[in-house]
């Protein structure tokens, strides 16, 4: 792995904050960092690894920063890049947002954290719920109990800690799936996948042993043996907490789970599903003029099921202006800043068809830049219901004080990379 | 950064700092020190108030003593004197009861970046490695490398290393690959950290104890590793089993990599291993974060190399979204063009399609060139596109489609005729110099089949004067001089007035060189020119046939799962329209070469070089017979060996690896047995027969040799290629 050294920049190129772990590349290596994106971005070839002589460069960008990590070695790159995004999820559930203020007003706490979070370029305690433990914002002192090592970081069991005590044991369980499609210009589906997750809220006392029973059709298709029927899952992963070995014997999911927030598992289902929300879009350019828009949105699923919060988006072109519109159900807004019509309609039910109506003026003189096609995208949460059918059986939970605890089980299918194409 | 004022602020600080009242009230002070690291985090120059700052590390607030820490680790390389006096705070809090103080300690002694810091180092570091506190140790051992790392030429201290090693059995997963980081660091010089057996079962079996950057970097150690047997090998295979579907992309790819690895000498395991990864690199592909995605695609280029079936049920992931950024739109396209076959091969087009109208010029190029590269095997649906790209009359989409067809000629010349009429049909000309050359090449190629070939270049020989780039002006020459030899009533005026202003009114050295030579390349008659400007050309479209071997996945493996696959030039930094070494030269210089060996024997000769058979432009069997019966037999000599008893195909074979042609010899074992041969070498065409009268002992095989020009020394070193292959031959058969 081995990054030298890490930089938080602004949008600029402005180092907000350094850490030199290693000390084998010069510091003031960053400036040329900047120099360098921006010949690319004038070239139009940027690229997320950057080299200057034995010096590599490796960048993201979140919100109105650059992170990067600079290394003089032939690191592992999905490394690198991962070690940046968790330094993001890091500090984001520190300071909520990560961005040029939340760094500038925190930065005793970024500070500890880099120290934490890696030395001598190598990731150390990177989990931020054990980081929680003994880096807190408010800063402590060393009276407070609070500052002794946390029993995570030298537990064997590394993702929970010992001692955790709850009043009323519950776990929530969500399956969560995301529809990724994304159809052409003249309608045919080009591809289409389901990502899907199992994500638990783990409020449980002390070291418990839970056991999650799905049923049978998600199992046959976790391990591929269902034939017959088209759903398997490609790429199941499980949390670090389950035993494999539990799994690929007996197919029972048994771990002891991290406490709060997590996720179990997830998978992908790499199959031909019919798109949930269907779009017919016409969209009328007549130059120096207007645009008509006519989009008819149909809900391709069971009739006893409700889509929430329906969000369809319509690009128009940058010149537009005086929006009109008429719906059949839902209202329509314009949002200049970002070319758009979005069109919200708050509960959608299966077999239903809408339709919206737009009309936009261009100005006679004509927009010199050209503009990209950007496709309409959909975003919609449809509750109680999942795509590939996978439903939990039970969730049994042994802790040794003998504790009765709930399960509460909730499915989502909600719209994940969901894009249409035009043809304006 | 210089701030107005800045010295006023730090004197003031500098009061605060010392002032009894404000150390007093721990809550101001502790503000002060804030406002300093503040500061220095905006790169003023706060050194001054070193000796301040190491007075406030004596604090039980532990925030502060972390902050008081990161001032002293910023400035010790400046002010290593004072460092000293603040590494006795810094021992005595090694020793603090609590193990956080005590780690926070170690950790930033360790990280004094000055010289003569080891001999107080050494004895905490020690002390922290028997620590009962796992926060400790893990400082400790990252505190070995540190220490090595400020002194690298001292010598290795054996007992470091040796403890070291006996703490890769500590029960604190992150000491051991902690331990693994140091040793490596320590050892570079003699190989990095020995994996020998039981270290390497060891780690096997805290695989799943470890976090994933832990997993991730034992998997990378555990390359280092060779199973003794193939049981063992199996073994650790299906112990790593688990691994290939880790929840963490890194984790995945880095087992494949391992697996690779092990399994060298199993290709259906590697095999195996790959199609489990599949799944994994394609939701790498897919993955929210763009670098990762990046990644991702980049580490499916090289599984390609080796399985280029593999991901083509998945071409549909390879299509590109609306916003992602142009760096994973271009791989995805570089692995489109991989993917395509008879099935997928009009969605994908149609895909491509729509990105040719993209808005950023640079994708739409990519997009056109993609379709190129597709068009070697599936012309004609290409094709169709392409002439429709050309109506829309965009410049960048018409340039690039220009460039295409260029290419698409040179490497798959079924497809002139198609082109050529295409060509016919633009009228509009390309106006970046780029599309220019290539649109004259097409015309000074491939003139006899454009009938208005002469018209355009005469607006460029017409425009020439406004004409900027050289590179244009040379390649307009060389289409002249090809047009005049094909079609000489219409472009003998033109070309004369083209001649005459490039050699009297050219300022470009370059350009007035080239159409000197042409010039007088043409006083030597038309036919000479001819042989020179027409010559046989490289046959290009043959590695398009046996282009895409597969390769063994031991070519890439290397680097796989690195920086490597990420900046590969051969991927990466490809520019669109560069698809192949072999791109048709746009110079006259090069063209002329491989031909300048036949003809111009003013070059000057040297019997001494080392002879150099090469095959050349195939020679066809008219061709051999007239130059055969043209010239003499410069040698003949009678071998002390009969004929080959091999099949005519391993004697074929035999001779192409030393460079002989075979062009052909007499079918099985009638008698008399005639074979005929050819090569070239050292500028010299060499012609053979090989001839067997009678088929006992007497008969021995009768070697003649002709050639053009004459050369003795290349001459001899043919015959003694050529009998030390048939000898051979003749003592395996």
């Amino acid at each position: 792995m081995s990054a030298s050294a890490v930089f938080v920049l602004d949008l600029k190129g402005k180092v907000l904050i350094c850490r030199n772990y290693k000390g084998d590349v010069d510091m003031s290596e960053i400036d040329h960092f900047f120099t360098l994106l921006m010949q690319q971005e004038e070239e139009g070839l940027i690229c997320p690894v950057m080299s200057r002589g034995n010096v590599h460069f490796l960048w993201i960008k979140h919100n109105n920063l650059y992170l990067v990590a600079i290394t003089n070695k032939n690191s592992n790159a999905c490394l690198v890049y991962a070690f940046l995004y968790k330094l993001v999820e890091v500090f984001t559930e520190y300071f909520k947002e990560l961005e040029e203020e939340s760094i500038q007003d925190n930065f005793v706490v970024v500070y500890e954290l880099l120290d934490e979070l890696m030395d001598f370029g190598f990731p150390q305690t990177t989990d931020s719920k054990i980081l929680q433990e003994y880096i807190t914002q408010e800063g402590n002192k060393l009276e407070v109990a609070k500052t002794k090592v946390p029993t995570t970081v030298t537990n064997a069991v590394s993702w929970r800690s010992e001692g955790i005590k709850y009043k009323k044991n519950e776990v929530f369980i969500d399956v969560i799936e995301s529809i990724n499609v994304l159809v052409n210009a003249n309608g045919s589906v080009m591809s289409s996948d389901i990502v899907g997750s199992v994500k638990l809220k783990t409020m449980l006392s002390g070291m418990p042993e839970l056991r999650l029973g799905l049923n049978d059709r998600a199992l046959f298709a976790l391990t591929g043996r269902d034939k017959g029927k088209s759903v398997t899952m490609e790429d199941v992963k499980f949390h670090q907490c389950v035993r494999l070995s539990r799994f690929e014997s007996d197919r029972t999911i048994s771990f002891i789970p991290p406490d709060g927030e997590s996720e179990l598992m997830s998978y992908r289902i790499n199959t031909h599903v019919k798109p949930l929300i269907w779009i017919e879009s016409v969209i009328e350019k007549f130059s120096h003029s207007r645009v008509e828009i006519m989009v008819k949105a149909k809900g391709q699923f069971k009739k006893q099921s409700v889509a929430n919060n329906v969000e369809v988006r319509v690009p128009v072109p940058s010149d537009a202006d005086s929006p009109k519109f008429k719906t059949s159900t839902g209202h329509a807004k314009y949002v200049p800043e970002k070319n758009l019509v979005v069109w919200s309609i708050k509960s959608f039910p299966g077999g239903k068809e809408f339709l919206m109506r737009a009309h936009f003026g261009l100005p006679s003189v004509e927009n010199a830049e050209a503009e990209g096609k950007p496709p309409i995208t959909v975003k919609f949460e449809i509750p109680y219901f999942t795509v590939s059918g996978i439903q939990v059986r039970y969730m049994k939970i042994i802790e040794k004080s003998g504790y009765q605890a709930l399960p509460w089980v909730r499915y989502i299918t909600q719209s994940g990379d969901y894009q249409l194409r035009t043809n304006i | 950064m210089p701030y107005f004022g800045s010295e006023e602020t730090v004197k003031e600080l500098k009061r605060a700092l010392s002032n009894p009242n404000v150390q007093a009230d721990r809550l101001r002070y502790k503000n002060y020190i804030t406002r300093v690291i503040r500061y220095m985090t905006q790169g003023l120059d706060v050194s001054s108030l070193f000796m301040d700052m190491v007075k406030a590390s004596a604090t039980v607030d532990i925030v502060q003593k972390k902050l008081v820490y990161l001032y002293m680790c910023t400035y010790a390389s400046d002010k290593p004197d004072l460092a000293l006096l603040a590494i006795n705070t810094l021992r005595k809090d090694c020793a603090d009861p609590n193990p956080m103080v005590r780690g926070l300690a170690l950790r930033n002694m360790c990280n004094f970046r000055m010289p003569g810091i080891t001999e107080y180092i050494e004895q905490p570091i020690v002390a922290g490695l028997r620590d009962k506190a796992s926060y400790v140790r893990r400082v400790a051992v990252m505190g070995c490398a540190k220490m090595h790392s400020l002194q690298p030429n001292i010598e290795i201290d054996a007992s470091i290393v040796n403890e070291l090693y006996a703490l890769l059995r500590d029960p604190d997963p992150v000491v051991v690959v902690n331990c693994l980081r140091a040793l490596e660091e320590i050892l570079k010089d003699e190989g990095g950290v020995v994996i020998n057996k039981p270290i390497a079962h060891h780690l096997l079996n805290r695989m799943k104890d470890l976090d994933s950057w832990g997993q991730s970097e034992v998997l990378t150690f555990l390359l280092r590793y060779r199973p003794r047997s193939d049981d063992e090998l199996f073994d650790i295979l299906s112990l790593l089993d688990a691994f290939l579907q880790s929840a963490h992309a890194h984790v995945a790819v880095a087992t494949l990599r391992l697996f690779l690895h092990l399994a060298t000498a199993h290709p259906a395991v590697q095999a195996d291993a790959l199609q489990h990864t599949s799944g994994a690199l394609l939701t790498m592909c897919g993955s929210i974060s763009r670098e990762l995605r990046f990644a991702g695609l980049c580490h499916v280029q090289q599984v390609m190399r080796s399985q280029p079936g593999l991901f083509a049920p998945h071409y549909k992931r390879f299509f590109c979204a609306y916003s992602e950024p142009s760096y994973i739109k271009f791989r995805k396209m570089e692995i489109l063009v991989e993917l395509v076959n008879d099935e997928n091969v009009t969605l994908v087009l149609e895909e491509l399609r729509s990105y040719c109208t993209d808005v950023s010029p640079e994708l739409a190029q990519a997009a056109i060139a993609a379709i190129g590269r597709i068009a070697r095997t599936y012309s004609e649906k290409c094709l169709d596109i392409l002439t429709g790209l050309l109506a829309l009359k965009q410049e960048h989409i018409t340039s690039a489609v220009i460039q295409t067809f260029r290419d698409l000629v040179w490497f798959c010349p079924q497809s002139t005729a198609a082109v050529c009429q295409t060509v016919e049909a633009c009228v509009d000309c390309p106006q970046d110099s780029e599309a220019k050359q290539a649109l004259l090449w097409l015309l000074g190629e491939h003139g006899e089949q454009i009938s208005s070939a002469p018209y355009v270049l005469e607006v460029y020989i017409d425009g020439l004067k406004t004409e900027l780039s050289s590179s244009v002006k040379m390649e307009l020459l060389t289409a002249a001089v090809k047009m005049f030899l094909c079609r000489p009533a219409e472009t003998q005026d033109m070309l004369g007035r083209l001649l005459h202003h490039c050699i009297e009114e050219e300022s470009d050295m370059c350009v007035r060189d080239r159409a000197l030579l042409y010039h007088r390349l043409l006083q030597q008659g038309v036919e000479q020119t001819r042989k020179v400007v027409m010559g046989p050309k490289s046959d290009p479209s043959m590695s398009v046939l046996t282009g895409h071997q597969q390769e063994p996945v031991s070519q890439w493996v290397s680097n796989f799962n690195t920086l490597g696959p990420l900046s590969a030039p051969d991927l990466c930094i490809q520019t669109p329209l560069i698809s192949s070494p072999e791109q048709p030269s746009n110079n006259a210089e090069e063209e002329l070469l491989p031909v300048s060996k036949d003809v111009s024997p003013s070059i000057p000769k040297d019997d001494q070089e080392e002879l150099n058979l090469y095959l050349g432009p195939p020679l066809s069997h008219e061709s051999f017979e007239r130059t055969w019966l043209d010239l003499e037999v410069l040698h003949r000599e009678t071998l002390s060996y009969t004929r080959p008893r091999t099949t005519p195909d391993t004697l074929q074979a035999a001779l192409q690896l030393v460079k002989i042609q075979t062009l052909a010899f007499t079918p099985g074992d009638t008698l008399p047995w005639k074979a005929y041969l050819y090569t070239r070498g050292n500028r010299t065409l060499i012609l053979a027969e090989l001839l067997q009268e009678d088929p006992d002992s007497e008969g021995r095989l009768v070697v003649s040799v002709k050639q053009q020009p004459p050369n003795q020394h290349a001459l001899r070193g043919f015959v003694s290629i050529l009998s030390s292959v048939l000898q051979t031959l003749n003592v395996d058969s």
